[in-house]
Order: structure tokens, then C-alpha cells, then sequence
């Protein structure tokens, strides 16, 4: 009798819901929010005292910028910010919960109401973001602590919408240069008397100098993406050393594919040619993504690969290249100058969070240092973050702009030249070069599909000695303007 | 002697009286050479991941060795906590409890009801599920997802439990079974005063032991192995299991080393729930499908 | 007036007894209608919508499909499908016979081999999907290459080669599930009498005759409804092509799944991922009537 009656409420309990369900179709936006202000968890009892601007109400937030779970020791150094959220602001639960953004998981994470407050992100995503409200406005707080002012203008543009709200900041800048394993320079003889790396200054070099590298040491010359979207990311940069421009953003608000220009094919033969020709590639370059390409490069596999100041880690500290055998370069020249693909990354907020939830997030990149402030617990924090770098054998090299208060930098510049444990000429170069004109900023338009469809002809073009790749492109072009016409241009009217 | 067995052999094409050719004795060793083949085949996946987990990542990606070069212990540890392991060994351990009991129960329920009881028009009932025996629920994954959420039962363990409840394989299964009770049982059982669901705890449970261990062994590796749903409704929260946190691999630069230590403990318990119930295993799922 | 009474009470006995039976049966219909057939009709109506995030905005008729079908990816999706189809008959259809009858045929470590063969079947596919992903590394430190290199092989492009992708994840494919097809197939086996074989045997017929006449006739019926429940599940085939490949080399592994999880998560369009998984309804919804049919004329004889 006991089991029956059992079964009978699990059953009204089912028909409820699935009542609820049916109903609820129509009014659909009111039950997410609900299920999403659950999330805040608010914890009761044990108020402190909190010193007099801060809200005293307890807040919970999630980090979705924590540290991957391999890297202990990053994560340690961030279990020390929380001590010191603690003392600063107690009334602060942090919640660690690592999530790194890609296109197909972030939607169902915000649609299930697990979003984490704040999350890192990438400079492509914030107008598709905007439009369909996954982040929060976050203009109001940032005002508030004065930061809008201190945001490099131009990054505020891209985190901005038309009605110049701004849904992000940046966590910092990058501009893409060639990272060389110095090892295999050695061990190639490519290195001048100083010791200092020989690296290539246009594409042509770089593919003779990968030939010397692959001939001498067995270690591919260069390792190229083409699993993911980063394989189009990288490949645009190429191409824009040969003098395409993939899309064109028209003035009546509608974009233009321009895959197949002559330029853009020549950077594609120029691709095509270091496999086939030149065979310098790693053996597989449809396994590598961003991540692979450093542990690549990291172990020895290749001597080098497109990556950015900010992910000097990877190729030293989760892969364990010895940290003065990594330098970075400028990316190679091509007949139409020299480019650096220039953008950033930046932190968004779940839409679901509350105003005092921001606020804990931006008060945790206080603490971290990167926030446009230079308060002691800031700087405290960066010295955390470079002494442990330091410990881990990273190296600890300037960071690119994104902010422009000026004592902020100066403190970003006196701890570099502290905690410096590189020898910076293995770095001057790349830092000259991303400083002068040609940086150029991501192109407009759906530039994820973009990327697609690029990565899509890198892999026809690897995997195939024959391909056509004036077709290939073409057919790329035709796939991209549809799907420009169909999710912007359409849309636009 | 090795031939010598093959004078018990009960079934096959190969008789005893056969083995006697000097050409059957050929073709009994070339089969058993090709069996062993096939064993390793389809136990050296398993195996290499276990030694290829001892690597290094420099190890890994430079060394063209299938052995690694120690046995070092200690990094295997450090991997399961750096995922911290236990957390989503016990996160899939509660998965697997509710959603065993959810399968055995409630799809054990509706094979009673539609192999034994039998009400009127349940013949529409037996159609829709053996329709859905078809069109398993990957193609309305979106729009059932979309439902989890409006219903709140989003970031928590009761969606994936109950979804175990409504399998039709298994109610085929039970069905299957139920049927070959006899009726004499079930009817001096209601002449004693018992209802339809006393009967079915009293009577039929009992009775169904066999099958019941069939489709709770099948439903826990089902429930050890379900990622999809799993990763859609628990992703961040403090909820993941062992496979939502495999699946999210495929977006993280977790090194391969640390993604192939991760694949190794996730064929740990399934490989230990097998070797305890191979036999049972082994049979169920041959009988299981006969019929079906 | 009498009449009528009598009727009733003995229609309202047989009423009681149904009433229970349904109610015995009403929290797993439930389920069924909350997991499987619900989201199976919501999905019909979303495919007539345009949605926002997941909420539903406008109707708009056949829209989602032209998109589907417009989609720059769909026709390279929908040829592999029926590519998958085609070498998972090729391959995972007879595969499976053969262990089943090979293993038959032994009588030492019988056991071992079933258990062996069926091992991968419990092994989680996403665990698997990861370590064959090692496998087919192209370069010299991928497993199969060192395997092969062993025996003086050249290093092979595995999937990286276009013309191989789908016939080798079918392969995985096959690894993972001939085991549990090969065990039912020996049950078929086992059950044939051994009074065939010896009187088959008095008639002349050697071993070859004797698969031919005998074992291969009992285990058909069996394998037909194998086959269709083979097709119906590769159609759905997703996360091997998802992981290992990310549907590459140039879409050549992308399949119809693949799409429809990308329109669902990847660009927020559940109405066009809808109009997707219709579309695939509708194809496995023949092929199941196909199946329906053919165990129906197996009952009738």
C-alpha cells in the first residue's frame, strides 16, 4: 500500500510538472529567470562587518575564469585571492568553476541556467552575445567605479552595443606573433652569435627556415591549425600578409564575402605549399586546435607557431618548455606588408547575475590585478600572479594594453622589470612590431563562420595534393556571403 | 589433448566425428587463432590506454613506444586530483542509483501493465512504445532539453533519473518475461485479495529476478556511459559526472595525457562491474535480444 | 430500467479493473510522454518557428526547412548519412556473423572469447571515442602507425584521408558493437539441433555446405531485424564524428546530427534544428515502417 500511494504522488508529482511544461511554453522567459535567481544561492546569517560602501548582503559567484584543474598552481594562486576576497569583502562566497567558452556549449549552459558570473571570452562573440541577451549590461557598475573611462576606446567599441552599453572588459590584449621554440633553433644552428634565434622576417623565409629546422632536427618546422575555428584565426592573418581582405563591411550596414580574391588564394597556395613542398607541418595538422598547437611546440615537436604574449604559459608551464627557450617573433611579412592580428580577451558576465554578483566579479579582478586600478590589494595580486609564474617558469613579460590608466601601467611595468625572469631581447622584436601600424583588428561580419569555412579549406588542402584551391575558396566565398545573407544582411533591410 | 574437447562439442557446425580429419584439425586451430586475434583486437584499447596513462606529455607526443618508460604511480594520482575524480565518481554513482531503480521500476510497471494486465486499448499504448524502440531520443534532444528547463528541473540529478524510466528496450525486455509467468500464479495470487499492485511487488518482482538483473546491469552501464543529457543539464554546476566532465575535454586544452588518464578511469568501475557479472552479462544481453 | 442497471454494474466491474491496470501504468507512460513522445511533437511545432535563445517568436511556415536544405553544409551532411548507412552494412553487418559463428565453433576458452568480444560494449563510448582518437593520430607516434610501423608500414593518414574517414569510424563503430550482436547470434546458433548437421552430414555436406544450408538459414531472420536496427542507429551517428574530427577533413565526416546539435547549441537556432530532427524523424520513421513489415512476415511464417 505504502509503494502504491509512493507511486501515485511521483505520478501527480510528473503530471504537475509536465502540466507546468505545456503551460509555460507560451510565457517561457519568466521560468528561466526563476530557475536563474535560484542560482544566486544567497546565504543567511553571519553578517560582518563589511567597511561602509559595501553592500552587506551576502552574494555567492561563480568564476568561470578559474584555472583549469591541471594547473595546481595557478589554482592555488587563485585560492589566494579568494583569502583575500575574504578579508576584503566577507560578505563574498566565491564559487570556483572553471568553463572555457566555445560556440556549441555556452548556449545550453545560459538556456540551463548554469552560466558562471563571470567568464572569459573572445572579441569575435560579443555582438552575437548582445543580440541575443546571454550577457549582462554591466555599464552601470563599471561607470560606478569609474572604470569606463579607463577602457582603451577602441576595445570599448567592441564590447559595446549600438546604444553604447558596454557588456564586457577585457582581461588583456594580444597581438599574434610566431613563438619559437629556441631549442630547435640551436639545435638547427639558426641562431646568431649571441645565441639569439635567427627567425624568419616574410613567409618565404619561414618556410626555408622550417625546411632547415625539419631537415636537421627531424621536428616539424611550423605547426598550422586546422581542426577548429583557430586554424581560419590564424590563416587570416596570413592572408592578410598577402594582401586580403576576407570581408567587407558595407556602409548600408550589410557585409560582403571576399574569400576568393587573388590575394587571399595566394596566402592559401602559400599554405597548401608548405605541406606539400616544403612537408614542414606537424604530422597532423587536423588534430591541432589552440591548445595542441603549444604542447607542439612546447615538447619539440615544432619549432613554431602562431600564439600571443598572453599564452606564454602554455608552451612553458602546462608543457614544459624551459622558460628561456621561448621567445616570440613578429609574424612574418608578406608581399603586402607586415600584420598582427590584434584583439583580446574579454571577461562577460551571465545574464542571470545580480548587480552585487558583478560587482564581487569586478571586485575579484581587483584582486587579481586586472582591473584598471592600481589599489595595494591589485598590485598585491599581480605580484602573486608573476611570483608564481616565476615559480612555475613562465615567463614574465609585458602585458599588451587594454587599459589606459596610467599608474596601473606604470605598476604592470615596475613588476615585470621585478619579477623578469627572461632575457627581454628574446622578445623585443614582436614587441616593436605589434606596437607600430600594422595591427589589424579581426574582421567584421560573422567572423566565427567566417573562420569555419576557411578552416574547412585548410583541411581539403592538407589532406589533398591535388586540390584545387581557386575552387576551394570560391566555393568557401559562396558558403560564407549565404551565410552572411541569411543571419546579417537579411536581417539588416 | 586439444582435440580431444572437440568430441563434447554440443553445437556448431563442426562435429565430433569431424575432428578426426587432419583438414578439420586445421581449420579448429586456424579458428581459435583467429578468435585469439579478435581478443586482442578487442581488449588492446583498454590495455593501451592503461600504459599509455603512465606517460608524460613529452613522453606521449615524441616517443614511439606503446610501453611507457616507468611506471610511475604517483602521476596517475595527481590527475584524478587535480579533476578531483572522487567528486565525480560520487556524482555518477548517485546518477547510476536513481537511475537503476527508475529503470527497473517504472519500466518494469508499464511491461505489467501492458503484458499481463492488459486494460482495454492497451494495444495504442504497446504501439507508441514499441514505435519509440525506434526513434531513440537523440533527434529531440533540443527540444527536450527546452522542456527540462521549463519545468525547472534543470541542474539536477531528476531528469536523468527519471529518463531511465522510460526505455522501451527494456520495457520489451520485461515484457518479454512477464509473459512467461504462469497464469495460474497470478490468479490464485488475486484470489488471496491481492490488488493489481500488490501482485506486481508480491508476485511478479520476485519472480523476475533474473530479468531485473539483466536490466539493472544493462541500465548502470547505460547510466556510468550517458553523456549527453548529463553534460546539457549538469555543466557547471557542482553536479558533474565522470563522462560530463570527459565530454567537456573536447573544448578545453586539457593535454592527452591528462584527457587519456581521465578515459582510463572512466572504464575502471564498468570494467570491474563486468568482470564480477561477466556470465550474467554475457547471457542477458544474448537472451535479452533473441526475441526482440 | 432493470436492463440498463444490470449492464452497467457489469460494465463498471470490467471499468475497475482497467482503471487500476491504467493507473499501474500511468508514471511510466508518463515518462514516456515527458522523454520521448512530448519533446517528438514539440519538436514538429518549433520547426514552424522562428525562436529567440530557446524561446519561441514567430510562426513561419516552411522557412526553417528551406533554410536546412540551404544550408551550405546539409548536402555534404546528408550524403555521408547514407555513407555511414552504406559501409556499416559493408562492414558492421557481416563482421558480427562472423565472430558469432567463429566462436561457436570453439571449444577451448569459449567463455573468454564471449567475454572478450563484448568487453568493448561496456566500455563508455565517449572513453572510447578518446583512445581511438590516439589511434588514428596520423603522425609517427600514432598507436596504429607504431603497430604497423612494426611490421615495416609506411605511416598512414587515417581519417585524414577523405576517402577513409567514415570507413574508419565505421570501424570503430563495429569494435565497440559486434560483441553484443555476435552473443545473439551464437544463442541462434546454439539452438539449432544437431540432428541438421548429422543429417546433413550423412547427406555429403562439408563444413562450408553445412554454414551455408543450415546456420546461415537459422540466424537470418535475426539478422534482418539487426540490420534495421543498424541502420536506424548510424543515421544518428554524432559524437564520433564530433570528436574525432570535428566533421572534418573538410566536411567530410560531418554528419546529419552533427548538424543538427551545431543549429541547436552552436548558433542558438532550436527552430532550424527542429525542422532538422524532423527531417530525420521522417526518413527513420520509413525505415522503421520498412523494419515493422519485414518482422511482421517473420511472425507469419
Amino acid at each position: 500500500m505504502k509503494k502504491k500511494l509512493v507511486s501515485l504522488i511521483l505520478s501527480s508529482v510528473l503530471a504537475v510538472s509536465l502540466l507546468a511544461g505545456c503551460g509555460s511554453t507560451t510565457t517561457d522567459s519568466n521560468v528561466t529567470d526563476e530557475a536563474a535567481g535560484a542560482a544566486s544561492e544567497v546565504k543567511v546569517g553571519e553578517v560582518t562587518e563589511a567597511s561602509a560602501e559595501e553592500p552587506a548582503e551576502e552574494v555567492s559567484i561563480t568564476l568561470g575564469i578559474w584555472p583549469e584543474d591541471t594547473l595546481v598552481e595557478d589554482i592555488a594562486v587563485h585560492e589566494g585571492y579568494v583569502q583575500t576576497m575574504k578579508e576584503l569583502h566577507p560578505n563574498v562566497t566565491c564559487v570556483p568553476a572553471y568553463y572555457k567558452y566555445s560556440t556549441d556549449t555556452f548556449m545550453p549552459m545560459v538556456e540551463a541556467g548554469n552560466c558562471p558570473t563571470i567568464f572569459e571570452s573572445w572579441f569575435t562573440e560579443p555582438t552575437k552575445l548582445i543580440a541575443q541577451g546571454a550577457i549582462a549590461d554591466i555599464t552601470d557598475e563599471l561607470a560606478a567605479r569609474g572604470w569606463l573611462d579607463a577602457m582603451n576606446p577602441s576595445i570599448k567599441a567592441l564590447l559595446s552595443d549600438k546604444n553604447g552599453r558596454v557588456y564586457g572588459i577585457p582581461r588583456d590584449g594580444y597581438a599574434l606573433g610566431l613563438m619559437l621554440n629556441v631549442e630547435l633553433f640551436e639545435e638547427a644552428g639558426l641562431v646568431d652569435g649571441d645565441g639569439y634565434p635567427i627567425y624568419p622576417k616574410t613567409w618565404d623565409e619561414l618556410a626555408e627556415t622550417a625546411k632547415t629546422i625539419k631537415d636537421k632536427t627531424g621536428a616539424a618546422g611550423l605547426c598550422l591549425l586546422a581542426k577548429d575555428g583557430a586554424g581560419g584565426w590564424h590563416f587570416s592573418n596570413i592572408a592578410w600578409g598577402f594582401g586580403a581582405e576576407l570581408c567587407k563591411a558595407n556602409d548600408d550596414g550589410t557585409f560582403t564575402s571576399n574569400l576568393a580574391s587573388d590575394e587571399a588564394i595566394a596566402a592559401m597556395e602559400y599554405v597548401k605549399s608548405l605541406k606539400w613542398d616544403y612537408d614542414v607541418l606537424t604530422a597532423d595538422p587536423l588534430s591541432e586546435d589552440w591548445g595542441t598547437g603549444f604542447t607542439q611546440l612546447g615538447t619539440g615537436n615544432a619549432a613554431m607557431y602562431i600564439g600571443a604574449n598572453d599564452a606564454v604559459n602554455q608552451p612553458t608551464q602546462v608543457n614544459g618548455l624551459p622558460v628561456d627557450k621561448l621567445a616570440i617573433c613578429p609574424i612574418p611579412a608578406g608581399p603586402a606588408g607586415q600584420f598582427s592580428l590584434y584583439g583580446g580577451t574579454p571577461y562577460f558576465f551571465s545574464k542571470d547575475a545580480t548587480p552585487a554578483q558583478i560587482n564581487a566579479a569586478l571586485d575579484y579582478l581587483e584582486v587579481m590585478g586586472k582591473a584598471p586600478v592600481a589599489t595595494e590589494a591589485s598590485v598585491e595580486g599581480m605580484k602573486a600572479d608573476a611570483q608564481n609564474k616565476v615559480d612555475q617558469g613562465v615567463p614574465v613579460i609585458q602585458r599588451f594594453p587594454c587599459w589606459v590608466a596610467q599608474d596601473v601601467l606604470d605598476a604592470e611595468a615596475a613588476i615585470v622589470a621585478e619579477y623578469g625572469n627572461v632575457d627581454p631581447k628574446m622578445y623585443d622584436a614582436y614587441f616593436e612590431a605589434t606596437s607600430s601600424e600594422g595591427l589589424h583588428l579581426e574582421e567584421p561580419g560573422l567572423t566565427q563562420d567566417m573562420y569555419a569555412e576557411l578552416t574547412k579549406v585548410l583541411q581539403a588542402v592538407l589532406t589533398d595534393a591535388n586540390a584545387d584551391v581557386a575552387a576551394l575558396m570560391k566555393q568557401a566565398d559562396e558558403n560564407y556571403q549565404t551565410i552572411l545573407d541569411e543571419n546579417l544582411n537579411n536581417k539588416a533591410e | 589433448m586439444f582435440f580431444n574437447k572437440y568430441n563434447d562439442k554440443k553445437d556448431g557446425v563442426i562435429r565430433g566425428y569431424d575432428i578426426r580429419s587432419p583438414k578439420i584439425k586445421v581449420l579448429a586451430v586456424l579458428i581459435m587463432l583467429v578468435c585469439l586475434f579478435m581478443v586482442c583486437v578487442c581488449l588492446f584499447p583498454a590495455i593501451w590506454v592503461f600504459l599509455a596513462s603512465f606517460k608524460d606529455i613529452r613522453e606521449f607526443t615524441k616517443n614511439v613506444t606503446i610501453i611507457p618508460d616507468s611506471f610511475d604511480w604517483s602521476r596517475m594520482g595527481q590527475t584524478w586530483k587535480a579533476f578531483k575524480f572522487t567528486k565525480y565518481y560520487y556524482n555518477s554513482f548517485i546518477s547510476i542509483i536513481g537511475s537503476t531503480i527508475c529503470a527497473v521500476f517504472f519500466n518494469g510497471l508499464l511491461a505489467y501493465g501492458l503484458g499481463v494486465l492488459r486494460p482495454k486499448g492497451y494495444k495504442i499504448a504497446l504501439g507508441l512504445v514499441m514505435w519509440s524502440l525506434m526513434i531513440p531520443g537523440v533527434t529531440s534532444i533540443v527540444a527536450l532539453f527546452r522542456n527540462i528547463n521549463l519545468v525547472g528541473l534543470n541542474k539536477s540529478f531528476i531528469p536523468l533519473w527519471f529518463s531511465f524510466g522510460a526505455n522501451a528496450f527494456w520495457v520489451v525486455l520485461f515484457k518479454q518475461f512477464f509473459e512467461e509467468i504462469p497464469k495460474e500464479l497470478l490468479e490464485a495470487a488475486k484470489l488471496d485479495g491481492c490488488g493489481v499492485f500488490q501482485i506486481f511487488t508480491r508476485i511478479m518482482l520476485p519472480l523476475s529476478k533474473p530479468i531485473i538483473m539483466v536490466v539493472a546491469i544493462f541500465a548502470v552501464t547505460a547510466a556510468w556511459s550517458d553523456f549527453l543529457l548529463p553534460y546539457l543539464v549538469l555543466n557547471g554546476t557542482d553536479k558533474v559526472t565522470v563522462m560530463v566532465k570527459l565530454f567537456s575535454f573536447k573544448d578545453t586544452p586539457t593535454d592527452a595525457v591528462s584527457v587519456l588518464r581521465a578515459s582510463f578511469f572512466a572504464i575502471i568501475p564498468p570494467t570491474i562491474i563486468f568482470a564480477i557479472f561477466q556470465r550474467k552479462i554475457t547471457d542477458g544481453a544474448a537472451a535479452g535480444a533473441v526475441k526482440g | 430500467m432493470k436492463k440498463g442497471k444490470r449492464r452497467t454494474e457489469g460494465q463498471s466491474g470490467f471499468r475497475k479493473k482497467d482503471l487500476m491496470a491504467w493507473l499501474v501504468m500511468t508514471p511510466s507512460l508518463l515518462l514516456f510522454a515527458f522523454f520521448v513522445w512530448e519533446p517528438l511533437i514539440e519538436n514538429i511545432r518549433l520547426s514552424f518557428f522562428s525562436t529567440k535563445m530557446y524561446q519561441v517568436v514567430d510562426f513561419i511556415g516552411l522557412n526553417n526547412y528551406k533554410a536546412v536544405i540551404n544550408d551550405v553544409d546539409f548536402m555534404a551532411a546528408f550524403k555521408n548519412t547514407f555513407a555511414y548507412t552504406f559501409w556499416s552494412l559493408l562492414i558492421g553487418f557481416f563482421v558480427p556473423m562472423i565472430i558469432g559463428v567463429l566462436i561457436s565453433e570453439t571449444v577451448h576458452l569459449k567463455g573468454f572469447f564471449r567475454m572478450a568480444v563484448y568487453f568493448p560494449n561496456i566500455m563508455p563510448s565517449l572513453a572510447t571515442i578518446w583512445i581511438w582518437s590516439y589511434f588514428f593520430l596520423p603522425g609517427p607516434t600514432g598507436v596504429l602507425n607504431i603497430l604497423f610501423g612494426k611490421l615495416g608500414m609506411e605511416p598512414f593518414e587515417w581519417l585524414n584521408n577523405p576517402a577513409w574517414t567514415i570507413p574508419l569510424i565505421v570501424i570503430t563503430l563495429t569494435w565497440k558493437s559486434a560483441g553484443a550482436t555476435a552473443l545473439i547470434y551464437m544463442a541462434n546458433i546454439s539452438s539449432i539441433s544437431p540432428d541438421l548437421y548429422e543429417a546433413a552430414t550423412i547427406d555429403g555436406a562439408g563444413i562450408i555446405q553445412r554454414v551455408r544450408h543450415i546456420t546461415a538459414p537459422s540466424i537470418i531472420g535475426i539478422a534482418k531485424t539487426m540490420l534495421i536496427l543498424q541502420i536506424i542507429s548510424v543515421f544518428q551517428i554524432l559524437y564520433e564524428p564530433m570528436i574525432f574530427k570535428n566533421g572534418g577533413p573538410n566536411n567530410a565526416s560531418i554528419s546529419l546530427m552533427m548538424l543538427m546539435y551545431r543549429y541547436g547549441y552552436r548558433d542558438y537556432n532550436v527552430g532550424k534544428a527542429a525542422a532538422l530532427s524532423v527531417m530525420v524523424c521522417i526518413i527513420l520513421v520509413i525505415l522503421s515502417g520498412i523494419y515493422m513489415k519485414a518482422t511482421a512476415k517473420k511472425e507469419e511464417n
